[in-house]
């Protein structure tokens, strides 16, 4: 084992991992953020989805040392002092979320889209998901609520 | 999964190519991981049992791409020759959007936006795809039409190999135990319109079923210059100059286009005889190579 430090979601955690842990493992069973999900572990669905350095990736597959030296940000670090994201208040709005095991990997790769696009077509808005899968909703109304917080983030009116 | 001690770490390329000839035959190298982790928790090497990993992600040299000038000496004259290099660790979402790419490859762009999903893009890398060799491996067809060459390094000096020398067959690479693919380099294709279109079974994170890259160069309303790759079709990525040349000095229209398709897909049954699927991948190739041919053609009409 070897002492690791790890910024997510803007604290510094300092833990004791082998090198062979993948981010995903860590975030989960090292620092108790269990946000990221473990869907597959083969990088194929998209649950582990966290932000490193604004951009989304698959926890599964980065090696905890590929992490270190990186911000990362999780589903854990969205909300502002008990106030959700805007995007999280659109997903419920919605009704984007019905098992919501995919929810928190949906989201961080909504925001990664958001904080460079703040007004994406549909089409890019599915471009940007088409590596999260969602088994429950059909994702309609998971575009819906993306498109409905990039309204919210410009600033719009929306009564949500 | 790997033990700790199994995991190295080169902060440049020298660093990197010591380690390599160290731990020669018994090291793999870790590029953006998205194939090699998941091979390594299914206790698979990527075929190669090792008990090192080299990290390379912390080689600055290996994540640019730049236009370079190589001056070439024969006889009494020097020449000097632009040529644009891919570091081995960009990865595919940096080269989808890289303006001096858009300019000079745009079928590589293409097909780099094509690669997986937007989380696979961010990491994946274009060294580690060539390097893997799969048959689907989505860059392939696009770096064939550019003629690119991979430059492999290690403690001797270099080597050059083109795509079609350094491929041998699926999965399989000319590559030395001891060698690092160092960068991908091709002279830019600026009078070129390129193109790159798939035919995947999903839209994201389809692993490619069958992918044409192309490029056509126009004067005076004549096809000057033809490049036709599929992907996925035959064993090791190469170009199918009986369609190529099909093109080369006639008027672009859609008969001609279509008549080109065809001959790729009759190039396909010549190489790899005729299967259960071929019922199925004949049409498709043809419509998928006429495809890729009419955007790139609809390219420059839209230029002039
Ligand atoms: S758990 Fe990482 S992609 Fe499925
Ligand atoms: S809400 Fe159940 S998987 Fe998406």
């Amino acid at each position: 084992m070897e002492r690791y430090s790890l910024c997510v979601n803007e604290r510094e955690y300092e833990f004791l991992a082998n090198a062979n842990e993948t981010l995903l493992f860590v975030l989960r069973e090292r620092l108790d953020l269990t946000g990221a999900k473990c869907g597959c572990l083969t990088g194929d669905c998209g649950a582990c989805t966290v932000l490193i350095d604004g951009e989304a990736k698959k926890a599964c597959l980065i090696q905890i040392r590929n992490a270190v030296g990186h911000k990362i940000t999780t589903i854990e670090g969205l909300s502002e002092n008990g106030t959700l994201h805007p995007i999280q208040k659109a997903f419920i709005y919605c009704g984007a979320i019905q098992c919501g095991f995919c929810t928190p990997g949906m989201i961080l790769s909504a925001k990664a889209l958001l904080d460079k696009n703040l007004s994406p077509t549909e089409s890019e808005i599915r471009d940007a998901i088409s590596g999260n899968l969602c088994r429950c909703t059909g994702y309609e109304r998971i575009v819906e609520a993306i498109l409905l917080s990039s309204k919210m983030l410009r600033g719009e009116d929306c009564d949500v | 999964m790997v033990d700790e001690k199994d995991y190295l770490v080169a902060n440049n390329l020298n660093e990197a190519k010591v380690l390599m000839h160290e731990h020669c035959g018994n090291i793999h190298v870790l590029a953006g991981g998205t194939d090699l982790m998941v091979a390594l928790r299914e206790g698979k090497r990527s075929g190669r049992d090792t008990t090192y990993l080299l990290d390379i992600s912390n080689i600055q040299e290996l994540k640019a791409i730049e236009r370079k000038k190589v001056t070439i000496s024969d006889e009494d004259c020097n020449t000097n020759e632009d040529y644009i290099r891919i570091g081995a660790m960009v990865t595919f979402d940096e080269a989808a959007h890289s303006g001096l790419l858009l300019k000079t490859a745009g079928a590589l762009c293409e097909a780099a936006k094509s690669v997986g999903a937007q989380q696979i893009r961010n990491v994946a890398t274009i060294g580690g795809n060539v390097c893997n060799a799969a048959v689907a491996a989505d860059s392939l067809s696009a770096l064939t039409i550019l003629d690119a060459k991979v430059v492999l390094e290690d403690l001797r000096g270099e080597r050059v190999l083109s795509i079609g020398e350094f491929i041998t067959g699926p999965g399989k690479t000319a590559i030395n135990e001891d060698e690092l693919l160092t960068e991908i380099r091709f002279k830019p294709l600026e009078d070129y319109y390129s193109a790159f279109v798939k035919l995947g079974r999903r839209k994201a994170l389809a692993i490619s079923r069958m992918n044409v890259a192309a490029a056509l160069a126009f004067e005076d309303e004549k096809i000057t210059e033809a490049r036709i790759s599929p992907g996925c079709v035959f064993a090791t990525p190469r170009r199918v100059q009986s369609a190529e040349k099909i093109l080369i000095g006639e008027s672009p229209s859609e008969e001609l286009f279509m008549e080109a398709g065809e001959e790729v897909s009759k190039e396909m049954v010549r190489i790899t005889g005729r299967r259960w699927s071929t019922d199925y991948k004949y049409p498709a190739l043809s419509a998928v190579t006429f495809k890729a041919l009419a955007i790139a053609y609809n390219q420059a009409k839209s230029d002039t």
